[in-house]
């Protein structure tokens, strides 16, 4: 682990029931209060969660009901209006995205943002902080190696198909060793078979002790593989617990099923 | 490989003018040396880094009257060179912290606005530029050594564009280009990048400005800002290829014979001819003669960005799946 990490702030006022020494122990990231509106659209208002150290967690909830706007939050590509984000217990609400990410927060794109007139091994290459290049090399073919596109490398960014970028860009945001994956909807559009090879992948990094964090619609993987499952509706957190626990919540079946 | 044996070939050439060509292929190199140094620091920022502008003359014309001013406090025209090089930097670091901000035209319309400024302040401040009627500097005698330091510069970016070309640096200012968004969302610097890569681009042609006043031994505020040297820097990288390594030099070569075979020819109606020339091309290869080449895979055309792929090729026994976290 080469992950940069950001020093404790020299006077930390940790609020009392969050990020507490203890607590960030279980939970790497916790979302606090937080609300955001866009003009006179209200996107979040006052959602509150917590990531559990090495879980896999997720996200579901109708369209626009503000999934990837906390995603872009907790990532630091949006400014919450209210609200705070603790990474490791530390604020990083005002921190900047590249920041966020140096302090181990990998991301994905809902819409694949790819690096098109770049090659696959250049859009990993590119974010490979710290390492020399022959180091950086080598971990992007260890990576494509692992996500088992290593047939892709030397094809350009806009070659690919819908599939393959989101292979490719969960590899790209591997490069940087992070230990906590946001990824949004990366199964949405892609075939089943391979839905399921990015499961496979998804548990053995979890098996790394990575934490993952992700959006999908898709309630078959999402039920199978979540530790724990957040609701959104319209802003809010209108269900959290288990799969069984979400199933059976009428408030869920009511919005979404 | 291939490149170096371009670069070598090319400056060697180069290099031999002075001593059997004419005067009249003395002064058509001179010119191309100093479209080369632009069209290579226009190809930093807006090729490579995807900030594309009109405002570089706007560091020529500032390095020209750096420059010209020193020679006329008596100061050798290689130290008013150095000094004009500091100059454009200097200008560069403040310009590039407020308008790198915003991009696309704002960008690029922004920094011809800022190169206006530049020539209005020349023409106001008469007292010290002498206003429109430009300043007259003592000529050189020999123009050789002057001859080869253009032939440095030139080359000297080319070597560096090659060098950009083969880094982490330059694929990270690519990404830059590609989706700025993204980039910062996975760590890379960009605000420091493309600050970084906007006083790297104004160095050289603040320095060729000055060499330029002084191979004229004379500058005023039309000849310093003209409009015409930024748009045929820009022609010229976008004719050879944009974020490539060859593109600026094979643009302004290209560009700069058939000008000249045009201009001597048909002085009437050269420009027209000039615009049709750069319509074909444009319409036939859109990314410039350079991708156009590297995309047919010629043999004898380099490939981009080669470093990284003959790491990736070179057999590595100890890549396991454990690397990959
Ligand atoms: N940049 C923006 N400007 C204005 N409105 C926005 C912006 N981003 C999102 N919104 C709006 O905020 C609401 C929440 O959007 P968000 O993208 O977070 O939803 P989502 O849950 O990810 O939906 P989906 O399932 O369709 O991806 C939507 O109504 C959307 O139109
Ligand atoms: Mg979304």
């Amino acid at each position: 682990m080469h992950v940069q990490r950001i020093q404790p702030q020299p006077t930390p006022v940790p609020p009392p029931d969050f990020a507490s020494a203890t607590d960030t122990a279980e939970r790497i990231l916790v979302v606090e209060g937080v609300g955001k509106r866009f003009g006179g659209l209200v996107a979040l208002s006052d959602v509150s969660l917590s990531v559990g150290r090495g879980s896999i967690t997720g996200v579901i909830g109708p369209n626009g009901s503000g999934k990837s706007t906390l995603f872009n939050i907790i990532a630091g590509t949006l400014r919450p209006d209210r609200g705070r984000v603790f990474l490791n217990g530390h604020d990083t609400t005002r921190a900047s995205p590249a920041q966020i990410c140096r302090n181990g927060v990998g991301r994905t794109f809902q819409i694949s943002r790819l690096f098109g007139e770049m090659t696959v091994l250049e859009n990993l290459v590119a974010v490979a902080h710290g390492a020399s290049d022959a180091e950086a090399v080598e971990r992007a073919l260890g990576l494509l190696d692992f996500l088992e596109i290593t047939g892709l490398r030397d094809k350009w960014g806009t070659e690919l198909s819908y599939g393959q970028r989101k292979l490719v860009e969960i590899a790209r945001a591997l490069m940087l060793r992070p230990t906590v994956m946001l990824l949004d909807e990366p199964f949405a559009g892609i075939n089943p078979r391979l839905q399921n090879r990015i499961v496979d992948h998804l548990e053995a990094l979890r098996q790394r002790g990575l934490t993952l964090f992700f959006i999908d619609h898709e309630m078959r993987i999402v039920l199978e593989i979540c530790d724990t499952i957040h609701v959104l509706a319209q802003g809010r957190v209108i269900a959290e617990g288990d799969a069984a626990a979400i199933r059976s919540d009428p408030k869920v079946q009511d919005a979404y099923f | 490989m291939k490149s170096l044996v371009i670069i070598v070939v090319s400056a060697a050439l180069a290099a031999v003018i002075p001593f059997v060509g004419s005067e009249y292929a003395l002064s058509f190199t001179v010119q191309l040396f100093v479209f080369v140094a632009l069209a290579y620091s226009w190809n930093l920022i807006g090729g490579y880094a995807g900030y594309t502008h009109f405002g570089q003359v706007a560091f020529f014309g500032v390095g020209a009257y750096t420059g010209a001013l020193m020679m006329d406090a008596g100061f050798h025209w290689l130290l008013a060179a150095g000094a004009a090089g500091l100059s454009g930097a200097l200008l560069a670091l403040p310009l590039g912290g407020a308008m790198l901000r915003v991009k696309g035209p704002f960008f690029a319309i922004g920094m011809f606005g800022m190169a206006r400024v530049c020539e209005s302040f020349a023409l106001g401040f008469d007292g010290i530029t002498q206003g429109g009627t430009g300043l007259y500097l003592t000529p050189v005698t020999d123009l050789k050594p002057l001859y080869f330091v253009l032939w440095a510069i030139a080359f000297g970016m080319v070597v560096l564009t090659w060098k950009l070309d083969n880094s982490r640096l330059g694929i990270q200012l690519l990404a830059i280009r590609e989706d700025e968004t993204a980039a910062d969302a996975l760590g890379i610097r960009t605000t420091r990048l493309k600050i970084g890569t906007f006083v790297a681009s104004a160095i050289a042609p603040a320095a060729v400005g000055s060499l330029y006043a002084t191979y004229l031994s004379f500058i005023d505020p039309a000849t310093a800002f003209a409009p015409m040297t930024e748009l045929t820097t820009i022609a010229m990288v976008l004719l050879g290829g944009m974020g490539t390594t060859f593109g600026p030099l094979v643009g302004a070569v290209v560009m700069s014979v058939v000008n000249e075979l045009l201009w001597s020819r048909f002085p009437e109606i050269y420009l027209a001819l000039v615009g049709a020339v750069i319509l074909a091309v444009v319409l036939f290869m859109p990314r410039g003669i350079v991708s156009f080449a590297m995309r047919r895979a010629w043999w004898w055309v380099p490939a981009a960005r080669s470093s990284l792929r003959r790491l990736a090729s070179r057999p590595a026994p100890s890549r396991s799946p454990k690397e990959a976290h």
